[in-house]
């Protein structure tokens, strides 16, 4: 048993627009001490679908949640307003994108941390505050039982989400969530921040999901990366498969937009063209076909399903071209061709892109 | 948010009907039939003794100090604690009795010297104690010429003594002209005939007798500060301490009257039966004050008439609560007969002929609050029945008085007759000129009401008007008391009298020789010197038949040259709760503290 | 933080100083009416008015007057040192200005304390309930009436209350002394015989009030919850009721004590109408009758006094302000 399972996990917004469909059919797999990345743009539904497990979608009275999460064999989505709240901040932390609004800015960070331990522990408040300045101290913040009485705003950026760690960690949950905790911090801050996040995950044992849209992120910390597009998952591998051998083209449009140390300066970033679609009206067929440049007419009608390669079964892909054609397609793009060269290359006819 | 119309709508409806309940109470076609009490020719009824009585009033007293009394509310709170030489008992308005005053004034046969003698027995309250002299008296007359202690009645009243100051003195003047031959006579001494009028003038407040050795060392300040200190004659007084200071008066606050334990009953006509009289100020709405008197129990309202709906009320629902006093006073619509076209007499007759009276008089309350004028001097006054009483004569010469509801064929006849002088009429009698004729008007109700029924009248007649509404006291004192402010049109003014006497009437306000540069209150700023000539030859006159032809006459020949249009002789309704026994005072129309009791 | 307090007492003075004299020149150049000849009555002559008007000080040129107003106004002389500021003597009957303030702001203090307890006692527990129950049929209920509420106009729903609940005139007699002041004793000298008095008063005046602070709270509270550590403080497991409590309401009730600070400051300069309807002999009323009468000391008086409180509270809210938020630093 797993101790995350999500399947066909799915979350709708009814709005007066329309139906969002954020989270449309996801499923994934984490294992005790294991490190999962999803990566995605924004509006793949990447940090909705970890909000819904920790039970926060259920805050939005217009949300409509399906399927199924089972923690530690425990099915979530029809557990209690109660039981959620107990599991939340204990068994099942979470970090967020940005320290200084993530933190109230009214209460000293001692007082938070204690509040974050007292509300799953029955311990007095002083051995709460000894357990938030061990805390801190974990995280790497220096003279600790100073700097509990300390504001929010009296730390920087770096050391905030320092404390936010530390203040996740202090009930040693089982599972961190981390959705975006480098992407407002300066390039060194996030270095420190991801080994730090390494190093707890080794030393605590700890079971991390680390949502971005930075493949640079994960490329350190995760044992596994799914990728996100349109609220599904389009390609599913471990770290070191995705980045050798990917076989979605929106995946190697993340990849080939990374700009490179070891490529000569001057060189053009190569964007994903189009824009993500819209989760209202989703566009027909394959989600990503209006932006594919090997778009076929059959991928305008059929969905495709999440399958495994051939020779791997823990890879899974969303596309319907053969795996054989994005293996060939993928060397010509090592190869430094364009994906217009690489479509003629490999043969597939060049039709035009539906806008 | 989207929805909450319909609940908005449904809150509505209840607070419609929360105010349509308590508005209900108010309407009642209850006529049980005859007439409301009128206090002109009252009896005084015999009161029970003890009680406490609330007054609610919306202004404080002006003055305690009888050096400088001048409002009527003043006048109801100081009559009480405080006896003037000649007083009015409630039964009889024209004719003073002695208070102090042992017996009438002698007057000299030059009409130069007036001899009173005053009664003995009359102490001052604590802490002075003493029984009165005439020096008190003398002394109080003359710090009213002081510059500490302001009184414009000194001069305009008393001018005439021998001594007297023309300019307020610095400190206290020694009038050679007031003598003290021994405590209990007086003797004033005039530099022209006017015993008369001064005589008439003795019921002032400013005859209140003030203790010297006591009040000297208020009146050297400047202003006096006796106002907070004063000592009492009357049979009620102000709570105070030890030293004098009027602990019982809390400005704008409230009033508490008290026994004067020093009054003795048999030097006196006033029966004074209540122990305790407490003035409540501040009740700035009358429509809420009325009711609680109406309402409630031992109330009766100082300063301020019940407005028109309720006093509607008042006389269908309590009109025993009610009573009507002959206020002594006329309402007019002011032309200023310095100012084109209303220079031309033909164009101001027209004025009057083309108003609409009653519909003046119905903003404020209708045919209950007195009788329409059509002259100056008001019911009351001598010389009222000689100038042809309440109803306009059938001669010729008054046609553009005959109707109340306004005549348009008079009015266009004076018009065509102004035109022949040269006015631009038109040919069907409208004005024709295009200049905007400033009028000026006032902001409090009803007053304000009356400004504009008053605007439309003169829009009948083709008039274009500049109405500007501005407070009260602006009115008087910038605008229509201002002769040089230039103001058309004075639509709120009315005179009231200060005694009972055709001249203290009349010469203030059509003598062309009153006119001032400041607080005039000749509106019209009248000046025919026919007018001025006869008012200055019957001031002289004693009081009596001959006086009262004279100033009827005058009265007459006034109207004729319509300086104004006179619209209403008030009848100032009084209210009181149904467990007071009120009787009313004629004189200063307002209830009479020392007669009034509870049931 | 003593620096920034000491910097806003000097420019409270100063503002103070800029006032007196707007409201000087404002008085002087446009009266509403001559107090000179309200003082002298009718038919006064010439040398009676002018003889007034060198009572008044108001024959000396305007600055000159100005200066002597201000001289002893200061409480502080260069001779003598410290000594009372002397506000002046009404034009109307010559009372100190100064004694019928200080006389009448018990008066005006309890009917505006006890509105602002009234209602924040209502306002507030309104605003939180709305904005918990967003959308719900309590919320529309709530939002709806204080929309009602705010419109009402104060004086007539004055006279409202005072036709349902009066003691005297009322058709629903409620308790003692329910609508008429007593004019002896204050709230805070005589609280059992003054307060039922006040009662009515407190409801009129709390009533707009109340709705205005709900819909602010609401408002407030609905943009807090949407707050970044509101979601942090789910993501801890805290319950809901501390979330919006303690980190809820906490954070959205800040500015509330910023708009109390500047509402009490202008309540205790004279709430006129809820004054005058239920005939309250506070500083408003006081105000207002002497702006008619042209009594121009007593106006400078009221001015000056309802200027002083407002500024002093808003330099009080502001200092309240770095205690409530520590980010805020002077």
């Amino acid at each position: 048993m797993s101790l995350l399972e999500v399947d066909d996990l799915r979350v709708h917004f009814h709005t007066d627009d329309g139906i969002v469909k954020a989270v449309d059919g996801v499923s994934y797999r984490v294992e005790r001490g294991q490190a999962l990345g999803i990566v995605g743009e924004s509006g793949s539904g990447k940090s909705v679908s970890s909000l819904t497990v920790m039970g926060l979608t259920r805050f939005f009275k217009s949300a409509r949640i399906s399927g199924s999460i089972r923690f530690d064999g425990k099915e979530l989505l029809t557990a209690s307003d109660e039981e959620m709240r107990r599991i939340r901040g204990n068994e099942i932390a979470m970090i967020f994108q940005d320290p200084l609004s993530s933190l109230h800015p009214f209460y000293r960070i001692g007082k938070q941390l204690v509040e974050a331990i007292q509300s799953h522990r029955d311990v007095s408040r002083a051995q709460a505050l000894d357990r938030a300045v061990e805390m801190l101290g974990l995280v790497g913040i220096p003279e600790p039982r100073k700097r509990v009485d300390a504001y929010p705003h009296e730390f920087s950026g770096g050391m905030r989400q320092r404390v936010m760690i530390a203040m996740a960690l202090a009930n040693d949950p089982k599972l961190l969530i981390a959705d975006e905790p480098t992407t407002a911090l300066d390039v060194t801050v996030q270095a420190q921040i991801l080994d730090l996040i390494q190093r707890l995950q080794s030393e605590l044992d700890t079971a991390i999901v680390m949502i971005t849209h930075d493949l640079g992120v994960v490329a350190e910390v995760t044992d596994e990366i799914a990728v996100m597009y349109a609220g599904e998952i389009v390609e599913h591998a471990s770290k070191d498969t995705i980045f050798a051998s990917p076989e979605h083209p929106y995946t190697w449009g993340l990849l080939r937009s990374i700009p490179r140390l070891d490529l000569p300066r001057g060189e053009e970033l190569v964007p994903i063209s189009g824009r993500p679609p819209s989760l209202i009206n989703t566009p027909g067929g394959c989600y990503f076909h209006p932006r594919c440049p090997y778009v076929r007419e059959a991928h305008r009608v059929t969905h495709p399903g999440l399958d495994p390669v051939p020779d791997d079964a823990e890879h899974t892909v969303r596309c319907l071209l053969a795996s054989d054609t994005r293996r060939r397609l993928w060397r010509e793009l090592q190869e430094g061709k364009d994906p217009e060269q690489a479509r003629t290359a490999v043969g597939i006819d060049a039709e035009e892109v539906a806008p | 948010m989207t929805r909450t119309p319909k609940r908005v709508a449904m809150l509505a409806a209840l607070l419609a009907l929360v105010l349509f309940v308590a508005a209900c109470g108010s309407s009642s076609s209850d006529d049980k039939g005859g007439s409301v009490k009128s206090s002109a020719g009252q009896k005084i009824p015999q009161g029970k003794q003890g009680g406490e009585l609330t007054v609610l009033s919306a202004g404080d007293v002006d003055y305690m100090d009888p050096g400088q009394m001048y409002y009527t509310f003043g006048y109801m709170i100081g009559y009480s604690v405080n006896r003037a030489l000649y007083s009015f008992k409630p039964d009889n308005a024209e004719k003073p009795v002695p208070d102090i005053a042992a017996s009438d004034p002698q007057i000299s046969a030059d009409k130069k010297t007036i001899t009173i003698k005053i009664k003995q027995g009359i102490k001052f309250s604590p802490p002075v104690n003493r029984e009165i002299t005439t020096k008190d008296i003398k002394y109080a007359m003359e710090r009213v010429f002081s510059a500490n202690v302001p009184n414009p009645y000194a001069t305009g009243y008393f001018g005439t003594i021998q001594g007297a100051p023309k300019a307020p003195a610095k400190g206290i003047p020694d009038i050679s002209g007031i003598q003290t031959p021994d405590d209990q006579t007086l003797v004033i001494k005039l530099t022209q005939p006017k015993a008369a009028t001064v005589a008439a003038a003795l019921v002032m407040p400013l005859t209140m007798p003030v203790p010297p050795e006591y009040a000297k060392k208020f009146d050297a300040k400047n202003p006096s500060t006796y106002n907070q200190n004063v000592v009492f004659t009357g049979p009620y007084m102000v709570k105070n301490d030890a030293s004098g200071k009027l602990t019982g008066w809390k400005p704008a606050k409230s009033i508490e009257l008290v026994r004067n334990p020093n009054w003795d009953k048999s030097t006196d006509y006033r029966p004074a039966y209540l122990d305790k009289i407490h003035i409540d100020e501040g009740n700035a709405d009358a429509t809420v004050a009325s009711r609680r008197i109406l309402n409630g129990s031992a109330l009766v309202q100082g300063d301020g008439a019940p407005p028109a709906p309720v006093l509607k009320q008042a006389a269908t629902r309590f009109k025993n609560q009610l009573v009507l006093v002959p206020a002594g006073g006329t309402r007019y619509v002011a032309m200023n007969t310095k100012i084109k076209p209303f220079d031309n007499v033909n164009v101001r007759k027209a004025v009057v002929a083309i108003f609409d009276r009653n519909a003046m008089r119905l903003t404020r309350g209708g045919p209950i609050v007195g009788d329409l004028a059509w002259r100056y001097i008001p019911p009351g006054i001598p010389g009222f029945d000689e100038a042809g009483g309440l109803n306009v004569p059938d001669d010729p010469k008054f046609d553009f008085l005959k109707n109340p509801a306004g005549d348009p064929a008079v009015a266009k006849k004076y018009m065509l007759a102004a035109k022949q002088d040269g006015v631009p009429v038109t040919a069907d009698g409208k004005y024709a000129g295009k200049e905007k004729l400033l009028m000026i008007g006032t902001n409090a109700d009803p007053g304000k009401k009356s400004a504009q029924v008053a605007e439309n009248q003169f829009e009948k007649l083709g008039f274009n008007l500049n109405f500007r509404i501005v407070t009260q006291d602006a009115l008087y004192t910038k605008f229509c008391g201002v002769p040089k402010a230039n103001v058309a049109i004075c639509p709120n003014v009315g005179f009231f009298k200060d005694f009972v006497d055709p001249e203290s009437f009349i010469n203030p306000t059509f003598n062309g020789e009153a006119i001032l540069p400041a607080n005039n209150t000749n509106w019209p700023q009248l000046d025919d010197k026919a007018i001025n000539k006869a008012i200055d030859d019957a001031a002289i006159l004693a009081p009596g038949a001959e006086r009262s032809k004279a100033f009827a006459k005058i009265d007459q020949d006034i109207t004729l040259l319509a300086p104004a249009v006179p619209w209403l002789w008030d009848k100032t309704p009084l209210i009181e709760s149904k467990d007071v026994q009120g009787v009313a005072d004629n004189y200063s129309t307002v209830w009479h503290l020392s007669f009034t009791s509870l049931k | 933080m003593a620096t920034y307090i000491v910097r806003r007492l000097l420019w409270m003075i100063v503002l103070l100083l800029v006032i007196s004299f707007l409201t000087f020149l404002i008085f002087q150049k446009l009266p509403s009416a001559d107090p000179v000849s309200l003082r002298a009555g009718r038919n006064a002559t010439p040398e009676l008015r002018a003889s007034i008007k060198h009572t008044f000080g108001l024959d000396k040129p305007f600055f000159e007057q100005y200066r002597i107003y201000l001289a002893k106004l200061v409480p502080f002389d260069f001779h003598k040192g410290f000594k009372p500021p002397d506000f002046g003597y009404s034009y109307q009957n010559n009372v100190s200005v100064k004694s019928q303030i200080l006389d009448r702001l018990p008066a005006t203090a309890g009917l505006s304390l006890g509105g602002v307890v009234v209602w924040l006692l209502i306002g507030i527990p309104v605003g939180i309930i709305s904005a918990i129950r967003r959308g719900k049929l309590s919320d529309r209920l709530a939002m709806g009436g204080a929309l009602v509420a705010i419109s009402a106009p104060v004086y007539w729903l004055g006279l409202v209350m005072l036709y349902l609940f009066s003691n005297d005139i009322g058709r629903i007699k409620i308790f003692e002394g329910a609508g008429s002041y007593p004019n002896t004793g204050s709230l805070f000298s005589d609280p059992f015989s003054v307060a039922p008095s006040l009662f009515l008063p407190w409801i009129v005046l709390a009533t707009a009030f109340a709705a205005i602070y709900a819909r602010f709270l609401r408002g407030n509270l609905l943009e807090v919850m949407a707050e970044d550590y509101i979601r942090t403080a789910r993501a801890k497991g805290l319950r809901e009721r501390t979330v919006i409590f303690r980190h809820g309401v906490r954070s959205a009730i800040t500015p509330i004590v910023t708009i109390l600070g500047l509402d009490l400051g202008i309540l205790l300069g004279g709430a006129i109408l809820t004054e005058t309807v239920f005939n309250i002999p506070g500083i408003g009323r006081l105000a207002f009758d002497s702006i008619q009468k042209s009594d121009l000391p007593t106006v400078q008086g009221t001015v000056i006094m309802g200027a002083f409180f407002i500024i002093a509270l808003n330099l009080i809210v502001d200092v309240l302000y770095a205690f409530l938020d520590p980010r805020v630093r002077y």
